[in-house]
C-alpha cells in the first residue's frame, strides 16, 4: 500500500494526507505497452551502466547513496522546480511543517549577524514561562556554542521530546546580561491562524501557511470573532493570504469551505484517474454567516492562497485586493520511498472554479492596491513568481512575472489593509488609494528583480 | 572489452588512450549496487506514472545522469551520441568544412578575430575587426555564437554568403565563399628575435606533437642549429588536453627521467610515464616555458616535468591548478562518459591540483584599465565540487595575454633571459604581483 499526500508550497515544504492509492502491476502488456517497457529498460540499463563506471573507475570511492540522490536531484529538477527529493531527514523536516506541531519551547528565532535572537516567544509555551524575552541573544544550546551553527542547526536543537529539558545560555539587553535557563520542552503548536477585531467591527484573519491546524484555527478564529463582536455591528470579514506560500490542499478547501456553502471550489487534472477530482463544499460548512469578505493577496500569495483567493473570486464571494498573487497552479503529491524519504512530485495542475488554471499566471487582485515600499527595500520586495522559475510548467503564452510582496510592519503604514477595511466600511477603494485593475496599466514596480523569500525570516520552533 | 579514452582538459576537450575493464567487475558491482539502483528506478517509475504530464524519458535519465556526474567534481561529465561527436572531433585536431575564421561575440555580432592563413576566408578578403551581421539568410543577431558558427560550417565545396560590417563607417559588404576542409593548427611557430625558436600550443589534440616536431625541422634550417639560442614553449591559456600528447612533447626537450605518473583506486589508473632516450629534438638548446593562469592540465603536466627536470624555466604567472585525468568511456548508441579516474603527479611527486604550478620567475601583463578583473582565471580551487588537496589550495591568476608582440612582458622577459638577462631582472615587483 502506498500512502500519498497531496500539497502545495512554494519554497518551503508543506504536506500530510490526502489520497491514498495503490501501485498498480501490469499483468497483461500490450505489444505496445512491451515495446515501451525495452525501451524503459533501456534507458535504465544506461543509467545503471553509468552508475557502475562510476563505482568502479572514479578516483576516489564514491558515496553511493549520495550519488544516487544526486541522480534523483538531477532527474526532477528536469521535469520542474517543486518537484523534488526528500531524504529521511527532509522528510521529517517536511512532516513537522505540515503537522504544524512539535516538540520545543515556543520561541521564534532569527539570526542575526551570526547569532541566534529571540524574535517573540510564543505565548502560553514554555519559553514564555520561563521569561524569554524578545531580543534575548541565545548564545549556547546545552552547553554547545551556537557560534557557527546555521539557523537550522540551531533550531533542531531546541526542539525535542516532549518533557526533555534543554538548556540556554542567553545574552540580555544593552549591558549584555548573561542568563542561563533550563526548559522543558513541551508540544508547540505552530499558529498558522491569527485573528483580532479591526476597528471593532471587522474580523480580521491572517493564514501563514496550510498546516494540518489551520482549518480548525480559522473555527475557532471565526468563533471567538462571533463573540468579541455583536452580530448586529458585524461588518465583515479581512482574510490575509499574503506572503502565504501555501500548503495542504485539504485545508484550503475547509478554508474556502468557512465562507460558501454550495458550489465547486476546485478541481485538478492530471494523468491519472486519482489525481484528476473535483472538490465542492459541504453543505453546513460556512461560518460565515455571509458577512462581507475580502481578501488580501499579494505576489508571496501562492499555491494554496491561490485556490482560496481564486474560488472566492469566482464564486463572487469576496473582493481581492493587494497584488497579483505567485501563479503557483500545479499540486504536489508526497511518495514515501521505504525508510528513504519521500518523493515530492508534481502530479497535477489544479483550476479554480470557473475552470482557469493560475499557473504562471497569478490572480488578480479586484483592486490592485500597492504598499509603499521603503527605499532600502526597494526592488528587493517583488517576488518573481512562479513564470520566472526555470523549467516551470508553461501555461500557454500568458505567463506573468514579478509582483509586489511587501507588507508593512506597521499596521498604519498598510495600504492594502486599509483598503480592505475602508471598503467593508462602504468606501471603494477606486475613491480612495488606488486605480481598479486595468491591464494596461502595469506601469508601477512590477519589475521581476529581486525575489523576497516567499516565508517569514523568523522560523518558530 | 571496452574501449576508452583518457584526456586532460579544462573546458575545451580532447583525448586519447587506452584502458580496459572486465565484464566480470561490472557485474559484481551492479549486484552490491542493487539497493541503491532500486531506489532510482522506484523513482523513475512513479515519475512516468504519477507526473503532470507525460514525461520525455531521455530528458529524465540525462537529467538523472547530469545530476549525478555534477555531484562528483566539475570534470566528469555525459556526452550523449551527438556531444561525444563534437568531442571526438575536436580530439582529432579541428578539421571541418568551413571558412576559416576565428570568431568571437560582440555586442550581439559575431566578430572576426581573425582570418586563418591560407583559408577560403582569408583569400575572399574578410578583416580582423569585421562584425557579421547575416550568414545566408539569417540575421545573426539572436544567435548564440555556436549557432552562428554551426552556420558557417557546412560541407566542402558548398557556399556561404555573409554579410559584414566593417570599420568605423560600418561600411556593409557582401561575400559568398566556397567552404573547404579547414585545419585548425593547435601549434604555430616562428623565430623571434632571430635567433630564438618560439613554439606556441593551443591545445594538446592528436597533432599536436606532430605540430612540436615540425616545428624543429624547421628551427634547423631558420634560423640554423648554431645560431640559435634556444625556445620558448608557449602554454599560456592552453586549457590541456591528451595525455600522451604531453607526454610526448615533454619528451621532445629531455632525455631521461620520469615525465608523469598517474594514480586512480584501479591498479590500471596506476601508470607512470618516462622519457624514451633519442626522441629529444631540442639538442639540450635553453628552454623558457610561459604559463598563466589559464594553463591547465595536459600544459600543467608539462610544465611541472620541465620544472621538477630542470630544463626549463619557467616564466609568467600561476597555472590553473588542474589535477586530475578524464577517462572517456564508451556507453555503446548512448554516448559516452567522461570519468575522473586519476590524479597525477609531477616527476618530483607533488600533486599541482587545486594549487597550480608556480613559475621560477612571476611576471605579470599590464591588463588594461577595461579588462581588469576579467582576465583573471579563478581556478580549479574556485570550481564548486573540485577534488581536494590538503589545505593549502591556491585559487585566482591573471590570464591575460596582450595581442601585441611588444606590449606581452612575459614573452619579452622569455627573450631577455635566452639572451642572457640575469633572472632577477626579470621578476615583476612584488606590488605588481596582486592575488585575486
Amino acid at each position: 500500500m502506498n500512502r500519498k499526500v497531496g500539497y502545495l508550497g512554494v519554497g518551503v515544504v508543506l504536506g500530510a494526507a490526502v489520497t491514498v492509492g495503490a501501485p498498480q502491476a501490469l499483468s497483461y502488456m500490450s505489444p505496445a505497452a512491451y515495446a515501451a517497457a525495452a525501451d524503459t529498460y533501456r534507458q535504465l540499463n544506461l543509467f545503471g551502466d553509468v552508475f557502475d563506471k562510476i563505482r568502479s573507475d572514479y578516483v576516489e570511492k564514491p558515496d553511493e547513496a549520495k550519488l544516487i540522490e544526486a541522480a534523483i536531484n538531477g532527474m526532477l529538477a528536469s521535469l520542474d522546480p517543486h518537484s523534488s527529493y526528500m531524504d529521511a531527514k527532509a522528510f521529517k523536516d517536511m512532516q513537522v511543517q505540515t503537522k504544524g506541531e512539535f516538540g520545543g519551547l515556543g520561541i521564534e528565532v532569527t539570526q542575526e549577524d551570526g547569532l541566534v535572537k529571540v524574535v517573540t516567544p510564543i505565548d502560553d509555551t514554555p519559553a514564555a514561562k520561563a521569561g524569554i524575552l524578545s531580543g534575548d541573544i541565545i548564545t549556547a544550546i546545552d552547553d554547545q556554542s551556537t557560534q557557527g551553527l546555521t539557523l537550522d542547526q540551531a533550531v533542531e536543537k531546541m526542539r525535542g521530546a516532549i518533557n526533555s529539558p534543554v538548556k540556554l545560555k542567553i545574552v540580555r539587553g544593552p549591558k549584555k546580561e548573561v542568563k542561563e535557563f533550563s526548559v522543558v520542552r513541551d508540544l508547540i503548536r505552530v499558529q498558522s491562524v491569527r485573528s483580532h477585531v479591526e476597528d471593532g467591527d471587522i474580523g480580521y484573519i491572517r493564514i501563514t501557511q496550510f498546516t494540518e491546524q489551520t482549518a480548525e484555527g480559522l473555527k475557532a478564529a471565526m468563533d471567538k470573532l462571533h463573540n468579541d463582536i455583536p452580530a448586529d455591528k458585524f461588518k465583515g470579514y479581512i482574510l490575509d493570504l499574503r506572503n502565504n506560500p501555501g500548503g495542504l490542499l485539504d485545508q484550503s478547501i475547509d478554508v474556502v469551505n468557512a465562507f460558501i456553502d454550495k458550489g465547486e471550489i476546485v478541481s485538478t487534472r492530471g494523468r491519472t484517474p486519482d489525481e484528476t477530482q473535483r472538490f465542492d463544499a459541504r453543505p453546513g460548512g460556512d461560518l460565515s454567516g455571509s458577512k462581507p469578505l475580502v481578501v488580501l493577496i499579494n505576489g508571496g500569495s501562492a499555491s494554496a492562497s491561490e485556490i482560496v483567493s481564486g474560488a472566492l473570486q469566482d464564486h463572487k464571494r469576496a473582493t481581492l485586493i493587494g497584488t497579483r498573487s505567485f501563479g503557483k497552479g500545479s499540486v504536489q503529491t508526497i511518495m514515501p520511498l521505504g525508510q528513504e524519504g519521500a518523493l515530492r512530485l508534481t502530479t497535477a495542475r489544479y483550476y479554480t472554479p470557473s475552470g482557469r488554471s493560475i499557473q504562471a499566471k497569478g490572480i488578480e487582485p479586484d483592486y490592485r492596491v500597492l504598499e509603499d515600499v521603503p527605499d532600502d527595500l526597494k526592488g528587493k520586495d517583488d517576488m518573481k513568481g512562479e513564470a520566472s522559475l526555470k523549467g516551470h510548467l508553461a501555461n500557454g503564452d500568458e505567463d506573468a512575472a514579478g509582483s509586489q510582496a511587501y507588507v508593512p510592519p506597521d499596521e498604519k503604514d498598510d495600504k492594502q489593509l486599509a483598503a480592505a477595511i475602508g471598503l467593508l466600511h462602504g468606501v471603494k477603494p477606486s475613491d480612495t488609494t488606488s486605480a481598479k485593475v486595468d491591464k494596461s496599466d502595469t506601469t508601477k514596480v512590477e519589475t521581476p528583480s529581486a525575489a523576497a523569500a516567499p516565508t517569514d525570516a523568523a522560523k518558530p520552533n | 572489452m571496452t574501449k576508452s579514452l583518457s584526456y586532460l582538459a579544462a573546458g575545451v576537450a580532447a583525448g586519447v588512450m587506452l584502458a580496459g575493464l572486465s565484464e566480470g567487475a561490472l557485474q559484481a558491482a551492479a549486484a552490491i549496487g542493487g539497493d541503491q539502483l532500486a531506489l532510482f528506478s522506484d523513482v523513475f517509475n512513479k515519475v512516468r506514472d504519477n507526473y503532470a504530464e507525460k514525461p520525455d524519458d531521455d530528458k529524465l535519465i540525462k537529467g538523472a545522469i547530469d545530476g549525478m556526474l555534477a555531484s562528483l567534481d566539475p570534470h566528469s561529465t555525459y556526452f550523449d551520441s551527438k556531444a561525444l561527436e563534437d568531442f571526438q572531433t575536436s580530439m582529432k585536431g579541428e578539421e571541418f568544412g568551413g571558412l576559416g575564421l576565428e570568431v568571437m561575440m560582440e555586442g550581439g555580432l559575431v566578430k572576426v578575430v581573425s582570418p586563418i592563413d591560407d583559408t577560403p576566408a582569408a583569400r575572399a578578403g574578410l578583416l580582423s575587426g569585421d562584425l557579421v551581421t547575416r550568414i545566408d539568410d539569417t540575421p545573426v543577431k539572436g544567435l548564440t555564437l555556436k549557432e552562428a558558427v554551426d552556420k558557417m560550417r557546412g560541407p566542402a565545396k558548398s557556399s556561404v554568403r555573409l554579410t559584414v560590417e566593417r570599420g568605423a563607417n560600418k561600411d556593409l559588404k557582401e561575400y559568398t565563399i566556397v567552404r573547404e576542409i579547414i585545419h585548425v593548427q593547435s601549434v604555430r611557430s616562428h623565430v623571434e628575435d632571430g635567433d630564438i625558436g618560439y613554439i606556441r600550443i593551443t591545445q594538446f589534440n592528436q597533432e599536436a606533437y606532430d605540430g612540436v616536431r615540425k616545428a624543429f625541422d624547421h628551427f634547423r634550417s631558420d634560423p640554423g642549429s648554431s645560431k640559435l639560442k634556444g625556445y620558448i614553449l608557449d602554454l599560456r591559456n592552453n586549457p590541456g588536453g591528451l595525455l600522451n600528447q604531453a607526454v610526448e612533447i615533454t619528451n621532445s626537450f629531455v632525455d631521461s627521467g620520469p615525465i608523469v605518473s598517474t594514480r586512480g583506486r584501479n591498479a590500471d589508473q596506476e601508470q607512470h610515464y618516462s622519457a624514451r632516450p633519442g626522441v629529444n629534438l631540442s639538442q639540450g638548446k635553453p628552454l623558457v616555458v610561459l604559463i598563466n593562469g589559464g594553463s591547465a592540465s595536459a600544459s600543467e603536466i608539462v610544465s611541472g616535468a620541465l620544472q621538477d627536470l630542470k630544463r626549463g624555466t619557467l616564466i609568467g604567472t600561476r597555472s590553473f591548478g588542474k589535477g586530475s585525468v578524464q577517462t572517456i568511456l564508451p556507453l555503446g548508441e548512448n554516448g559516452a562518459l567522461k570519468l575522473t579516474t586519476a590524479r597525477y603527479y609531477t616527476p618530483s611527486g607533488r600533486s599541482i591540483q587545486a594549487k597550480g604550478i608556480d613559475p621560477d620567475i612571476v611576471v605579470v601583463e599590464n591588463i588594461p584599465d577595461d579588462l581588469k578583473g576579467k582576465v583573471s582565471s579563478l581556478g580549479e580551487a574556485s570550481l564548486f565540487g573540485h577534488l581536494k588537496n590538503g589545505t593549502e589550495e591556491e585559487k585566482g591568476s591573471d590570464a591575460y595575454v596582450p595581442p601585441e608582440k611588444d606590449r606581452d612582458t612575459q614573452l619579452q622577459a622569455a627573450i631577455n633571459l635566452l639572451h642572457g638577462a640575469k633572472p632577477e631582472t626579470l621578476k615583476s615587483p612584488p606590488a605588481a604581483v596582486s592575488s585575486q
